[in-house]
């Protein structure tokens, strides 16, 4: 046991008499979470952050209106449970949604939750100069009204299937009385956005940077004291000290584990492995446009039949076995079983490396010379291939790839970029292929931006491969118009098998999160698109507590970093 | 005139890199260019490069190193926070290995030829040869996992530290700062053995140490009394070369052992591409080196009277 003060001690377990109690449930309350993180949270502002530690913390510190349920069910308000609206009403045209303020919800400084904390939140969110990417994703709401301190309406342009989803899920409502007095183009930089004050279960204590982030039980929360006492991410850097902590038992928790850190886990009877259904997949992303003059298509990529030929010469489930063992399975497209409007059935380009060697034939593209590459009017088949250097699981599937291709009579020469020089090349579509990730949300919206026609031609847009194909938009648009599920899901399949069939990637893997924790953690469902939803609900029983469990929550006596911070 | 030099070339090379801090860590398909380009000109990133080369200098003019886009914070309070955790890391390594670097040379010395002599002249090359991240990793598996010795890297426990008492806390911190502290020792320590055991080598040929051996002294006497003092000059102006080596090695040893020092700020920086505080890292690195460069001069100075008498 880390040695403490005795009187320190004497309070610890004090409190611990008080707050480790048996709840009616037989599950006693109290405990201090651990979890290993790879990194700092970037900023801890709902609107502006973008790296998950910030959004795990971000999600446990404010709230939403409404929580979307574990079905990832996003039409209308179906399988959403109350937060900071206890209710909510739908206009008779369904343009606008009246959300009403939970009366006994207030802001961890004590202040009540108001309607206007809503309505600021809406119109700091759009505000321009805040730069906000969540600006785009509630696009449909007009605007907020505040008919009374209790009641926040949302008025929408039009009625879309996903206007609750909008309007709850993209907006963690923030405190009015903290933000008001500070300039949205000065957020980044403002002491709000690394103390945040917010009204979920748990209070933001600390921000060691570097070191540790602090939560503790928000015991006089509205919706209940959660069962843990306290939170804290222990960061380092480094992923081997990251795994190291969580093996050594230094940390509870480790959400990335890889496929090499598997064995080592099993060694320690204590730890525990759970996977759960994630939402990302993993690409060979063609570039269809030729790098040197976007109007043209490429010399090699632009071609349906090719891309196809490439598919069916790579062996996906060999490939994703090879690299992730049992930690991935091959993706079906651009989508994840996670989504209720995936058909898992989703017919696919079968890996046949006989009938790709004919269509390359086909295509004239032969090995005239015997050097075993193919050529076609004295162009070899040959190409990049471009992987980011930070992941070695992606570094693994391209040298996978390029053997695959090989026996194809294709080239592929394997390039390990800098991630920042990556998504450069990628934005200004300087690149042949590149295998890329897409981490997507409860909406399989994102399609659009990322797939589509509208993501190809904005200068801005997410489609790298510039793939057009208006069967595919129609499908997507159609399926993102639909109130009915069954034919949201249909629309939904044709999209996808109108994408599969043309080939702009080879759809390679869709990881199954697996996360490390210790036995003495009793786990709450882990939800696909944030395992830490239920964090509230997770608790370690009284008899498996350790040292750690036992300090006091929120009462650290050395100051985090100092206040009164500038701003640039 | 050399900072500044090292300074100028690090911005440049920085801003010549690919991608920007808005590119690097926003790679999110619902954060539009329109988003990007209002950030970039909030923070001045829109302008051309010899602008903000001018505009940084004359920050510099006044004393500031910029913002911080990684941390928002001041680059100056981020580099103040983590500098003391990097002196104090190179400090207790700057002693240990030339102490221990020192004594394996005169243990060398002592047994020249000797199987001793050539199981420490492998040892230290085997540790001199090694990378400085693969020896970190190695020991970090070793003594925290393995044979659990240590904590896992930190400067403290961030969960116990602020519950602790006040002798606890020092002991706790200096459990964190063994492990790192003696891997950087290990990997300095062979390269000043190694220049030692050379210069002692010289030195012994000399006629007073003839004389002193004539004068029935033992050879341990000769070595301690005699050569050690006059082998001593080079490693004073081998101090001062040491310190770019310690402050780079001290980079990779803070990020894998997680130490919250100026080398694990600025890796971080790099991959975000936080211009300002890689560029202020980096100036700051070299002031450190400069300033280390001078005192070894000052020291090599007052240690040789042949110098002093000029």
């Amino acid at each position: 046991m880390a040695p403490l003060t005795r009187a320190r001690l004497l309070c610890a377990l004090l409190l611990c008499a008080c707050v480790g109690t048996e709840s009616q449930s037989g599950k006693s309350t109290g405990g201090t979470l651990v979890i290993a993180a790879g990194g700092d949270p970037d900023i801890l502002v709902p609107s502006l952050l973008s790296n998950v530690q910030a959004a795990e913390i971000v999600d446990l510190v404010y709230d939403r209106l409404a929580n979307i349920g574990d079905s990832l069910n996003i039409l209308n308000d179906a399988g959403f449970t109350p937060r900071l609206a206890d209710h909510w009403t739908w206009s008779q045209d369904s343009l606008s949604i009246a959300f009403h303020i939970d009366p006994l919800a207030k802001w961890h400084d004590g202040t009540p939750v108001r309607s206007n904390d809503v309505r600021f939140t809406f119109q700091s969110t759009i505000d321009s100069t805040l730069g906000s990417g969540t600006k785009a994703l509630i696009a449909t709401i007009d605007s907020v009204a505040t008919p009374d301190s209790a009641t926040a309406v949302f008025w929408f342009h039009t009625r879309t299937p996903q206007q609750f989803y909008d309007a709850t899920f993209q907006m963690p409502i923030i405190p009015e009385h903290i933000w008001k007095g500070v300039p949205p183009s000065a957020w980044r930089a403002s002491e709000q956005a690394r103390h945040p004050i917010g009204s979920g279960q748990f209070r933001f204590v600390r921000w060691i940077p570097g070191a540790a982030v602090e939560l503790a039980a928000d015991t006089a929360n509205y919706r209940g004291s959660p069962k843990l006492s306290r939170v804290i991410w222990s960061i380092a850097p480094d992923f081997n000290t990251v795994v190291t902590r969580f093996l050594s038992g230094e940390t509870d928790f480790f959400e990335a584990l890889r496929r090499e850190n598997l064995p080592e886990v099993a060694k320690h009877p204590e730890l525990r492995l759970k996977q759960y259904r994630g939402l990302a997949y993993i690409f060979a992303q063609f570039n269809l446009r030729d790098p040197a003059n976007h109007a043209r298509p490429h010399p090699i990529f632009g071609n349906r039949e090719l891309r196809r030929a490439l598919t069916m010469a790579t062996d996906r489930a060999n490939l994703v076995r090879s690299v992730y063992d049992s930690l991935a399975i091959p993706a079906l497209g651009p989508t994840v079983r996670a989504y209720p409007t995936t058909d898992p059935s989703l017919a696919q380009i079968p890996f046949d490396l006989a009938r790709a060697r004919q269509i390359l034939d086909s295509l004239g593209w032969r090995d005239a010379n015997g050097d075993g590459i193919r050529e076609r009017n004295g162009r070899p088949l040959q190409f990049s291939l471009a992987v980011p250097n930070t992941s070695k699981a992606r570094a693994q599937l391209a040298v996978l790839l390029q053997e695959q291709l090989r026996q194809a009579g294709v080239k592929v020469d394997v390039e390990q970029l800098d991630f920042p020089v990556l998504i450069e090349r990628l934005r200004k579509r300087a690149f042949d292929v590149a295998i890329g990730q897409w981490n997507t949300q409860p909406s399989p919206g994102s399609i659009r931006g990322t797939w589509g026609t509208a993501g190809s031609r904005a200068s801005s847009g997410s489609n790298y491969s510039s793939y057009e194909n208006p069967v595919f938009d129609a499908n997507v648009d159609s399926a993102l118009a639909s109130f009915n599920p069954p034919a949201r899901k249909a629309y939904f399949t044709k999209a996808y098998e109108t994408i599969i069939q043309d080939a702009p990637a080879i759809w390679l893997a869709e990881p199954i999160p697996t996360v490390g924790y210790h036995s003495r953690l009793q786990l709450a469902p882990l939800r696909s698109d944030a395992w830490w939803a239920h964090i509230a609900d997770w608790w370690i029983p009284s008899d498996k507590r350790i040292p750690r469990d036992n300090t006091p929550a929120g009462t650290a006596t050395a100051p985090a970093e100092s206040a009164g911070r500038k701003t640039p | 005139m050399i900072v500044a030099i090292v300074a100028t070339i690090t911005f440049a090379l920085i801003h010549l890199a690919p991608g920007d801090p808005f590119s690097a860590v926003m790679d999110n398909p619902n954060v539009n260019e329109r988003v990007r380009a209002t950030l970039r000109a909030q923070y001045g990133l829109d302008r051309p490069l010899p602008e903000q080369f001018v505009r940084y200098v004359g920050q510099l003019a006044r004393g500031e190193l910029g913002w911080s886009f990684s941390h928002d914070r001041p680059v100056r309070e981020v580099l103040a926070s983590a500098l003391p955790n990097t002196l104090l890391l190179m400090a207790i390594a700057l002693a240990g290995s030339f102490t221990l670097g020192i004594l394996i040379a005169l243990v060398q010395v002592a047994r020249r030829g000797s199987a001793t002599d050539h199981a420490l002249s492998a040892i230290s090359l085997f540790f001199f040869s090694m990378p400085d991240f693969w020896l970190a990793i190695l020991a970090l598996l070793a003594f925290t996992y393995w044979l659990p010795l240590f904590p896992v890297g930190g400067a403290v426990d961030p969960v116990m530290h602020d519950y602790m008492g006040f002798g606890a806390r020092i002991a706790d911190r200096l459990r964190h700062l063994l492990l790192p502290a003696l891997t950087l020792t290990v990997l300095a320590a062979p390269g000043v053995a190694r220049y030692q055991r050379a210069a002692l080598l010289d030195v012994l040929p000399a006629d007073y140490i003839r004389t002193a051996r004539l004068k029935g002294l033992t050879e341990r006497e000769i070595l301690r009394r005699h050569a050690l003092r006059n082998a001593l000059l080079p490693i004073i102006s081998l101090l001062g070369l040491s310190f770019p080596a310690l402050l780079t090695g001290a980079f990779f040893i803070e990020k894998i052992f997680a130490w919250p020092g100026m080398g694990l700020a600025v890796v971080n920086a790099i991959g975000t591409r936080d211009y300002p505080l890689v560029v202020g890292g980096v100036i700051l690195g070299s002031i450190m080196v400069t300033v280390g460069s001078l005192l070894a001069d000052l020291l090599y100075a007052w240690a040789d009277p042949r110098l002093r008498a000029r």
